[in-house]
């Protein structure tokens, strides 16, 4: 947990220039992504906005305080998924790099291209369960069992486009990865 | 095929995925899925997706990226720098108070961030080179700041004891106090160390100027008038305040965990908008986006942690391997120590998030049939992970202090935390063997626990 904190050596690889259609297509990721993280920013601050306010509604105001942590619970699962591919793109979330010195560059770079492969693998496949679940609430009209009770197709759409993004994000830095013979990594 | 032949493939699936370098949600996601789909229902894979979400739509949970936030902001302002040189002030005429005011302040930083790198950075980029000008050695200077910042992760709001009141199903409320009594034994540890280590160094300085040699920076008295002390505490107090605030409000009831996190995280930032004018979006983005970057690489983790956790608890792996380790008949400490041994061998490869969900439902259950309390294990085991964070091989915050501090040599910087693994060692010896110094704060303001 480093809290912003950003050391030397850990900080992204930059991604290698590529030119034609997956220079266009990475161009796009990046802005997709930058926009996303804006909106998540929001919804991050949106979501202490709304849990502050339930400390004042219920304690200076007497109202009652219903919506709130479903509310903060769609906002920060929405941002935490919206931002997947974000944190992908600066090779943010952490492995195991304890085995690199033992390996040759050229065995390095299969490794890491292996680990984006299986990465990408799950990712799909979670992905693809998402869609399933995210049409199931939408075709059921499914809704948290609160009395409240939000539609679950907001969380479960946020997590799918999320988890969408998520996969482009690897798909493209495996076809760098197999473009650049592994630079990208 | 029996259970326990599942649990070793299991287990080193999970070693293979992770030593593959694959990130480690995707490895324990993965991991997960593939022993689903070989050994459970088809219909279990279902509700993957559905599992992940319930999990983490926790709002206790969900108090982790907000008390991230609130880190982020005062870690990314001026707070840390002043802080200690706001205590500096007030301490320097106790003998070794330079070295006393850095734990002081990287313990009231670490309680107000909640972040063990965030603290060795904000107080180290302004303790160590004062140290340092003061004459004292390089080695205890790093030591004594990475030392510090482990106090991060058992100060409350520690994130650390979110996740382990999620997977321990404890009181967090008891969990944070139970983080106290520790917490200020270790500050008492460290200030002793930081007195003693200053007396040796102050008489060696002596000792070579009495011979003729290099008047060290040591042997220079400070002055430092009234002015000085009260310059930096308008900037100092409010940080404290919230701090307090933030205490209070949990505890009166005024606020569930969540909603302190919230609370805390606005009020950090107004509070850098006002006193460091940090308000403009350029100086907000970059600790929003830092803050989104971690809560999303920590929350995929708890996840599909928590999805690997239940797969284990599905195919009755976890419930084996407790049973197996109540069947050893290993004595009470016996227990504790291999368990608490596992913790370190773990910490050598894994972030604290994930060695908590993912041995939970191993080691809880025996330790708890063994008689422990799990709150009073929730605060040793904290502290056994916070020496991963100083001791190699990954020790984060000796990288942290090396980047703020390149010019002290890496094994200068190791050799420097030594005497402060020893002491926290030292300390939970003593919260074994005096276990109310960790419960007994808990259970003063809820009563007994009854868990």
């Amino acid at each position: 947990m480093s809290h912003g904190v950003e050391l030397e050596g850990t900080k992204p690889s930059l991604t290698p220039k590529v030119g034609g259609v997956l220079g266009t297509l990475v161009h796009w990721q990046a802005k997709i992504n930058s926009y996303v993280l804006f909106v998540s920013m929001l919804a991050l601050l949106a979501a202490c906005l709304v849990l502050t306010l339930s400390v004042v509604m219920r304690y200076f105001l007497k109202w009652p305080t219903d919506w709130q942590d479903e509310v903060s619970v769609f906002l920060l699962v929405g941002a935490v998924f919206m931002c997947g591919a974000y944190v992908q793109a600066e090779r943010g979330h952490i492995g195991i790099s304890a085995l690199e010195g033992f390996f040759s560059p050229a065995a390095n770079r299969m490794r890491l291209l292996f680990c984006d492969i299986a990465s990408l693998a799950f990712c799909t496949f979670f992905t693809y369960k998402t869609w399933s679940m995210l049409h199931e609430a939408v075709v059921e009209g499914q809704t948290t069992s609160s009395t409240w009770g939000p539609p679950l197709w907001i969380p479960y759409g946020l997590m799918a486009a999320g988890m969408t993004l998520l996969c482009l994000q690897m798909l493209l830095q495996i076809l760098i990865a197999l473009k650049t013979k592994g630079a990208a990594n | 095929m029996s259970v326990g032949i599942i649990g070793i493939l299991y287990g080193l699936g999970t070693l293979l995925f992770m030593f593959s370098g694959m990130p480690i949600a995707f490895a324990l996601g993965s991991i997960a899925v593939l022993f689903m789909f070989i050994f459970m229902p088809g219909s279990s894979l279902d509700t993957v997706t559905l599992n992940v979400y319930e999990e983490m739509a926790n709002i206790t949970l969900l108090s982790v990226p907000l008390f991230i936030l609130k880190g982020a902001a005062i870690g990314k302002s001026r707070a840390g720098a002043d802080l200690y040189l706001a205590i500096h002030a007030w301490m320097h005429k106790i003998p070794g108070g330079l070295g006393i005011a850095n734990v002081f302040a990287s313990a009231l930083f670490a309680a107000m961030s909640g972040s063990s790198p965030a603290t060795c950075s904000a107080i180290g980029s302004a303790g160590i080179p004062e140290m340092r000008a003061r004459g004292y050695s390089p080695r205890f200077a790093a030591g004594i700041i990475a030392a510090g910042g482990t106090l991060g992760i058992l100060l409350p709001p520690s994130i650390v004891m979110i996740l382990f009141s999620v997977a321990a199903e404890q009181s967090l409320g008891r969990l944070f106090l139970a983080g106290i009594g520790p917490g200020i034994l270790m500050v008492i540890l460290f200030s002793g160390y930081a007195a003693f280590r200053y007396k040796k160094e102050y008489k060696e300085a002596l000792d070579t100027y009495n011979q003729g040699g290099k008047k060290s920076a040591y042997l220079d008295a400070m002055r430092l008038t009234l002015y000085d002390k009260f310059r930096l505490l308008p900037r100092v107090v409010p940080f404290v305040t919230l701090l307090v605030g933030v205490m209070v409000a949990l505890y009166g009831g005024f606020a569930t965990p969540s909603e302190t996190a919230g609370l805390g995280g606005i009020l950090a930032l107004c509070l850098i908008a006002v006193i460091y004018r940090m308000w403009r979006p350029s100086q907000l983005k970059p600790i929003l986006s830092s803050t989104l970057k971690e809560s999303t690489m920590l929350m995929f983790i708890i996840g599909m942690s928590l999805l690997y956790s239940y797969v284990m608890s599905y195919l009755h792996i976890s419930q084996s391997a407790a049973e197996s380790i109540v069947a050893l008949s290993l004595s009470k400490w016996a227990l504790l120590s291999v368990i608490l041994l596992m913790v370190v061998v773990l910490g050598f490869f894994l972030p604290p998030v994930s060695i908590i969900l993912m041995t939970a439902p191993i080691i809880l259950p025996p330790l708890k049939a063994a008689g422990f309390d799990l709150i009073w294990f929730g605060v040793v085991m904290t502290i056994v992970m916070e020496m991963g964070l100083i001791h190699p091989p990954v020790g984060l915050n000796i990288f942290v202090i090396k980047n703020i501090a390149p010019d002290i040599p890496l094994k200068d910087i190791i050799w420097g935390v030594v005497p402060f693994v020893a002491l926290m060692m030292f300390a939970v010896l003593l919260i074994c063997i005096f276990p109310s110094i960790a419960t007994g704060f808990p259970d003063a303001v809820y009563g007994l626990s009854t868990k």
